[in-house]
């Protein structure tokens, strides 16, 4: 499976000691990091469909928008930054039941 | 007294406080959403092994003094991490831990130190991936440890602008340019009142020079028109600003960049404060705030208040009030004597005597200018979880609706997730202008403040 490359790390990682998956592709995060962190690294921005079809991206950075909702482990609507990572975690973005036509 | 002294929210002010209180041997429990205490100003980075430099040595000594004091008292504080507080009154707390479980707390003393979040002012695009409120910006780098993509062009108003603008380009980040909404006069203007911190004053020069060095515009008098881009933000287009900030249509400047952040300031979180039934008032920027005297004490005299949750005053401030918090529940609980308490309690006033004055004249310069609320197009979105455009709020002011609750109804702004958070700023102001009246209402949260989901309720359980 291919990785999905950290571009945008200020300092890379000491230790990559966590992989997620991320709609599908391998990513590497260290402990502590956000989602929404890992999700940066790669340069993802359109991270959530809204219950309007419109597409959004991380805002406030601090869990008050709820604009970074993504699909974790299956449940959706969690808010990337504020879901800290854990080995073997799925994320998936712009998933919205609500809306027809979107991925669920 | 067999309930220990409860602190929501463990940012610099919870933090200060626990400490005040650690230091008279006296235990207290403290609640923080986040994986680690410090607030959105000290939590630090999140994983192991950054080297700080890219953010000034000072504030890097300030985070590393703060959090070995607070780890110096650790025994004293029962420190919950990734707890939310999500409701509550003047006894007990409802809290939701880490496993999405509810609990009740009683309390004896509470002190609240939830901080703020930002003002978010809509534009066209404003809803665009790629435009961030600029202290989240801020906060993926300091604790993120991750830059935007591609170049960023800041944009608001106040001392937060230059200061994320020399990090990011520490940090290796492009930047492309910085636009001040006030003129530089105004801020001139405003040196005597910004000498009373002159350490602060001298960051400020210095962070000026660093932009000028490492070729980084900045522009005074200059503002956000909107915001573009297929899917994600590609291009920013700016104007001259007035006095009142109307923009000059006919000197529009377009930038292609691929990162925006947007700072004009702060708001107060107010839904547990309003919760708990304590007397509020309005700030000359409009927003609501609890109110609270000398002692830091709310209208209900064992609700202390400190950090930004009592208005907007800075990470330095916070730690004063969060101290003073703590003396004055040290005193109620007679640990402290009046004398003792009153003594200590001058000592951190006048310290933020100064930091005061220097912020009355960083909230003079950026005092925001009237036709901000003009940005919005027609379709503009204002509330972004319920998909309220400009023209249904104008549609609604017409009809003559007053005050929040009314917009609410006749709208649903602020129904949706965020609750509110994220168009109050916007919709008070137009309440405003088109009532003139000071007062027209604000958000009323009710319990949960923050989504929480049905199985939380299972087990539900009273703790002390």
């Amino acid at each position: 499976m291919q990785t999905l490359e950290r571009v945008l790390d200020i300092q890379p990682l000491k230790a990559a000691d966590i992989t997620l998956q991320l709609n599908g592709q391998a990513v590497q995060a260290a402990e502590g990091e956000t989602v929404l962190s890992v999700l940066n690294a790669v340069g993802l921005r359109r991270l959530a469909q809204n219950d309007h079809g419109q597409p959004a991206g991380a805002f406030c950075g601090m869990g008050v928008c709820h604009c970074c909702l993504v699909a974790i482990d299956g449940r959706p609507k969690r808010r990337a930054c504020q879901t800290v990572v854990r080995h073997g975690m799925r994320v998936e973005t712009e998933v919205n039941r609500v809306v027809e036509g979107a991925q669920s | 007294m067999s309930l220990r002294p409860v602190i929501v929210g463990g940012g610099s002010a919870g933090m200060a406080a626990a400490i005040e209180l650690a230091e008279q041997g006296v235990d207290c429990l403290l609640f923080d959403e986040a994986s680690r205490p410090g607030g959105v100003v000290y939590r630090g980075p999140l994983r192991a092994g950054v080297d700080l430099g890219y953010l000034g040595a000072r504030y890097s000594k300030a985070l590393q003094t703060l959090h070995e004091d607070f780890a110096a008292n650790a025994e004293h504080i029962d420190l919950r991490l990734n707890h939310r507080v999500v409701g509550g009154d003047t006894e007990r707390l409802m809290v939701l831990d880490a496993d999405e479980q509810l609990h009740e707390i009683d309390y004896s003393h509470l002190l609240l130190s939830a901080g703020c979040h930002e003002r978010n002012v809509p534009f066209p695009g404003w809803t665009l991936p790629g435009v961030m409120l600029l202290g989240g910006l801020q906060l993926q780098i300091k604790s993120g440890a991750v830059k935007p993509l591609g170049s960023t062009l800041i944009a608001g108003t106040g001392p937060l602008l230059p200061l994320v603008a020399c990090q990011l380009h520490a940090a290796g980040a492009k930047v492309a340019g910085v636009y001040e909404a006030c003129a530089f006069n105004r801020i001139a203007k405003e040196s005597l009142a910004l000498l009373n911190k002159p350490q602060l004053f001298l960051d400020g020069l210095s962070m000026l020079a660093y932009m000028k060095l490492n070729g980084i515009a900045m522009h005074y008098g200059w503002g956000l028109v909107s915001a573009s881009g297929e899917g994600e933000l590609r291009e920013v287009s700016l104007a001259p600003y007035g006095q009142d900030w109307k923009a000059d249509m006919s000197r529009v400047r377009r930038e292609p960049v691929d990162t925006l952040a947007v700072g004009y300031g702060f708001i107060p979180r107010t839904q547990l404060s309003q919760q708990l039934g304590l007397t509020h008032g309005f700030s000359d920027d409009g927003y609501l705030r609890a109110v609270c005297n000398v002692w830091q004490q709310s209208s209900q005299a064992h609700i202390h208040l400190a950090g930004d949750m009592g208005g907007i005053r800075g990470g330095e401030a916070a730690m004063l009030t969060g101290r003073i918090a703590a003396v004055s529940i040290l005193q109620q609980r007679g640990v402290l004597d009046a004398n003792q308490a009153i003594e200590r309690r001058e000592r951190y006033l006048g310290k933020l005597a100064a930091i005061t004055r220097f912020r009355a004249g960083v909230e003079r310069y950026t005092q925001r200018g009237a036709a901000q609320i003009e940005l919005p197009q027609a379709d503009t979105v204002i509330c972004r979880c319920e998909h309220v455009t400009r023209s249904d709020i104008d549609l609604a002011l017409e009809q003559g609706v007053q005050d929040m609750a009314s917009l609410k109804m006749r709208t649903r702004v602020s129904m949706g997730d965020c609750q509110g958070r994220m168009c109050v700023g916007y919709c008070s102001d137009r309440l405003r202008a088109s009532t003139g009246r000071a007062d027209v209402g604000w958000l009323r949260p009710r319990f949960p403040i923050d989504p929480i989901p049905f199985s939380a309720f299972q087990h539900l359980a009273t703790e002390a």
